[in-house]
């Protein structure tokens, strides 16, 4: 019997492949359509300015697109994922070369006929057994394991929608070998090492030739249209991802630490009708592209310290949420629409014809409320999908919709009466000086010159506890003859949590006064007490203005030996040292406060599980000291201070005065005054010099 | 229903040491922050609650240099529709004065319904809103914590003593002093201020309000004004938990803060 390719072959008098170009036309008019439909939605978007710094940005889509250095990060999860991306990769052109062979009437593409024809023969094989066997790993590990990221919080997992690629997938592996294995049957043996047709010929030899030959053709038509129906479903679910995850890695956010304005492109914020986002055509095309790429994997959701302790916010659920809103406003198909539905009341409402809000609604109040801008979400999400701009976009809606909690009102009156949270004068900003009289405090005045500039910010001004830091960082400085000076009165507080709590035009004119202050002053460096104060100074404020965090700078001090620490400190307790959110993950300082951990004769420290870029937020500088969440079982910090004592230390070591003052709280709270200690680095070092 | 709000514009003293001039007779208000008062800001949040919940407009007076436009421009963000600033020139004026000005003041305005807060931080002689009334001939009442629109007139709760509340009906036009605590005013953001230069605010200069000298004069001279002298007077609880919470509520009970 000759053996004819299933494209050469007629059925019902209709050469097979004029039904492959037919099947091949059909499929790419509904993709295109598809894929136009979500362009529309991401053209309604604002505009992003993502198409500078391409050196970095390719360098980052090779790292983290190619290499997925985040996907190991969940180990045997991630092992998967590679596996199977990997081989999407390398099969595409087994794909390409199938459906040539359809479209062609059965010649293969003229690159695949010779000897690396035949290396790729082998090298597809076995990457097709791999997928395979890792889409059989990841099914049977959804199934029996059920990690609890993968839920959705309402209870209905899209478990379906996984175990439907999965499968499908698997399918296309399993019908590619089946086809090849027929063909091998039925014709001369190619040359090469071809395991996967192999495994299949060794199943089909039991039948005949015709069998082979029905099972052959079967298998060939069946991956041909498995493969376009697998391409059309993709624009529709979180599958969307296979096509949108490297373009996403690619437009990533490369100023981390920073706020996005409220309108690119906008200088003057009064010339905008409405700030944040309150409607759908206020994100970004960005943030839309975000929503297209969400794998639902739940590693951020998995890392959130605000959902840890019960609050209702859950990263995850915020992007799937606005997916939906977003999918639902424009569809792909209107006429038969697709209900890609995390559940909800939302989607409930819009079937009985009503619109649910965007803001209060969809994304509630208290979920947005609830986020600490720790950032650790970013840090896990493989496909770079960004959530802090987002939720300060919609709290920059609800300030100026006066939607905000109303504790708020007094502090931000406050700040911007008086410079502070606190409502305290400016006058007595720089009173903690008096507590050391014996250290000569400069206090710059307009035109004064100083080596450093040490920007003391509002805490550590007028907070009883964090003026011992500003005592011990001035102390410091004294001791190695830095020639410094302080604002003062002049002083202003640097704006980070005004910013991140949404309100921004508040946040501009501190900008503008403080750096018209700085102006006025002549310094080489800016050193700060608060990393907050260090990422806004560096991050949000114009000017590339030369600013460190007080670790830094005194890390190099000691490193050259202009400090020489000269007591020991002998005896308990261990110490775990807690990573700042603002000075870790944000700004990537993860060495300097260690090196001056280990520079201190007599001090034992240990790491927590979680540290470094998992640190565990303390629950944060802003929205956590005005408002209660409600539904949160305990305080982040509480939650941080179990993990101190499962790392089985006496003392906790940190770098920021808010990590702090939660920290210590949550030690006075727990009544474990006596076990625990709670230290500034800045404190430990002074103690030593 | 129309609205017009009286508001005035106050040192913010929170923490702050207070220092007499050397004169004796005024607070040194160098260096000191100003903000709307307190009571007037409950007064205009309440006035913006009720033209949301009918028709009307809102209307924020206030008497004072041109610093104190900035309060009238808050009152314009929170949703008052125009503002009107009557400049007292070089004047000084006691709070009788004031309350002539004002009722002057506000002619060509309509209104239904004046709102005017208790009393001002500063000063705290909640005195302005009545005598107001008494000018314009307006039925008015008091430290009002709660109103309820009906056909051309209002039920109002007012606060007594001894944590006594009255209700009573009171007839439109009318002028209410009304009472922190009735509502929770909302925040006005720095760009909702800046979006309201665009609302109207005109300025009055005093003179253009023909009040004689003797409508103006000060009827009250301050003598001196001096910071209390420090003394004791706190009172330590002593005994453990449950006898201090015992002790304090006794205490409580005497003063009349609790039943």
């Amino acid at each position: 019997m000759t053996v004819l390719h299933p494209a050469a072959e007629r059925y019902l008098n209709i050469p097979g492949s004029l039904i492959a170009w037919i099947l091949l036309i059909l499929a790419l008019s509904v993709f295109s359509f598809s894929l136009y439909r979500r362009v529309l939605l991401l053209l309604s978007g604002q505009p992003d300015p993502r198409w500078g710094d391409w050196k970095e940005r390719v360098r980052g889509l090779l790292v983290y697109g190619i290499l997925q250095k985040r996907q190991p990060r969940y180990f045997w999860a991630g092992l998967i994922h590679l596996l199977i991306f990997w081989g999407f990769v390398v099969l595409g052109l087994r794909s390409l070369d199938l459906i040539g062979q359809g479209l062609g009437g059965g010649y293969a593409l003229p690159f695949l006929r010779g000897g690396f024809g035949v290396f790729y023969g082998s090298l597809k094989d076995l990457f097709e057994l791999t997928v395979l066997g890792a889409c059989i790993w990841a099914i049977l590990r959804r199934a029996m394991i059920r990690p609890a990221r993968y839920e959705l919080e309402n209870g209905r997992g899209h478990r379906w929608e996984a175990y439907l690629v999965l499968s499908l997938i698997g399918f296309l592996m399993l019908t590619d070998m089946f086809y090849e294995g027929g063909m091998l049957l039925l014709s001369p043996p190619a040359p090469g090492w071809l395991p996967a047709a192999g495994l299949a010929v060794s199943v089909l030899s039991s039948l005949d030739e015709t069998g082979v030959s029905n099972v052959s053709l079967l298998a060939y038509w069946a991956h041909y249209l498995a493969f376009f129906i697998f391409l059309n479903f993709l624009p529709l679910a979180k599958h969307f991802h296979i096509l949108t995850a490297l373009p996403n890695i690619y437009f990533r956010k490369l100023k981390k630490g920073s706020l996005k304005p409220v309108r690119w492109g906008v200088e003057n914020l009064e010339d905008l009708e409405s700030l944040g986002v309150g409607r759908l055509e206020d994100f970004t095309w960005k943030h839309l592209l975000d929503l297209f790429t969400c794998t639902e994997c739940g590693r951020c959701s998995d890392h959130c310290p605000a959902k840890a302790v019960g609050r209702p916010l859950s990263p995850k659920m915020i992007t799937l949420k606005l997916r939906d809103y977003v999918y639902r406003k424009v569809p792909v198909f209107s006429l038969f629409p697709w209900r890609s539905d995390s559940g909800g009341s939302e989607g409930r409402k819009e079937k009985e014809g009503s619109e649910a809000a965007l803001i209060g609604e969809v994304i509630t109040f208290a979920e947005i409320w609830s986020c600490t801008t720790c950032g650790a979400c970013e840090e896990e999400c493989p496909v770079f999908i960004e959530y802090l701009d987002k939720l300060i976009d919609m709290r920059r809606h609800l300030i100026e919709t006066a939607q905000n909690p109303k504790t708020f009102n007094p502090i931000l009156t406050q700040v911007e009466k008086t410079g502070n949270p606190f409502g305290k004068p400016p006058k007595k900003r720089a009173d903690w000086i008096k507590e050391i009289a014996e250290v000569p405090v400069r206090i710059l005045k307009e035109g004064d010159e100083a080596e450093v500039l040490y920007f003391v910010d509002s805490y550590a001004s007028y907070d009883p506890r964090v003026q011992a830091v500003a005592l011990a960082v001035v102390r410091g400085l004294s001791l190695a003859e830095v020639d410094f000076g302080i604002l003062g009165a002049r002083e202003k507080d640097s704006g980070h949590q005004v910013r991140r709590l949404g309100e921004e035009g508040l946040f501009q004119l501190l900008l503008e006064e403080n750096l018209e202050v700085l102006q006025s002053c002549r310094f080489n460096q800016i050193v700060t007490t608060d990393p907050h104060t260090f990422n806004t100074l560096k991050n949000d404020y114009p000017g590339d203005l030369p600013v460190v965090h007080y670790t830094q700078f005194f890390r190099d001090l000691l490193a050259s030996g202009r400090l020489k620490p000269k007591k020991i400190i002998d005896g308990p307790p261990i110490y775990a040292y807690h990573d700042p959110c603002y000075l870790g993950r944000h700004n990537g300082i993860y060495e300097a406060p260690r090196e001056i951990l280990d520079r201190l004769p007599g001090v034992k420290w240990v790491e927590m599980a979680r540290c470094r870029d998992r640190s565990f937020c303390c629950g944060g500088g802003d929205v956590n000291l005005w408002h209660e969440i409600e539904g949160e079982t305990m305080r982040p910090a509480a939650r941080r201070l179990e993990m101190a004592r499962e790392a089985g230390v006496g003392g906790i070591v940190t770098a920021c005065p808010f990590c702090l003052l939660n920290l210590e709280d949550a030690v006075k709270t727990a009544g474990l005054e006596k076990e625990m200690k709670v230290v500034d680095l800045m404190e430990l070092l002074v103690s030593t010099l | 229903m129309n609205i017009i709000v009286c508001v005035k514009r106050v040192p913010f003293t929170q923490e702050v040491d207070l220092e007499i001039e050397a004169g004796k007779r005024e607070v040194d208000r160098e260096s000191l922050a100003y903000v709307v008062n307190d009571w007037d800001n409950y007064a205009i949040e309440e006035a913006v609650r009720l033209k949301e919940q009918g028709e009307g407009t809102v209307t924020a007076i206030t008497l004072g240099p041109e610093e104190d436009e900035e309060v009238l421009r808050r009152c314009l963000a929170m949703g008052a529709d125009r503002a009107r600033r009557i400049d007292p020139g070089e004047r000084t004026l006691d709070g009788q004065g004031v309350a002539r000005v004002l009722a002057r003041g506000l002619a060509g305005i309509p209104f239904d319904l004046i709102l005017c807060g208790v009393q001002a931080e500063d000063d705290n002689q909640g005195m302005v809103g009545i005598m107001m009334a008494e000018h314009l001939g307006l039925a008015h009442a008091v430290v009002v914590t709660g109103i309820e629109p009906q056909e051309g007139k209002l039920i109002v709760q007012c606060e007594l003593e001894g944590g006594l509340d009255e209700r009573s009906k009171i007839k439109l036009p009318a002028l209410l002093t009304i009472q922190t605590g009735i509502n929770e005013p909302r925040y006005v953001s720095i760009m909702g201020i800046k979006k309201a230069a665009k609302k109207p605010l005109e300025v009055i200069p005093l003179a253009d309000l023909n009040l004689s000298p003797d409508d103006l004069a000060p009827q009250v001279l301050i003598e001196e004004l001096f910071l209390p002298p420090e003394t004791g007077g706190a009172e330590m609880i002593t005994g453990d938990p449950a006898q201090a919470a015992e002790k304090i509520l006794q205490i409580l009970k005497e003063k009349g803060v609790r039943a």
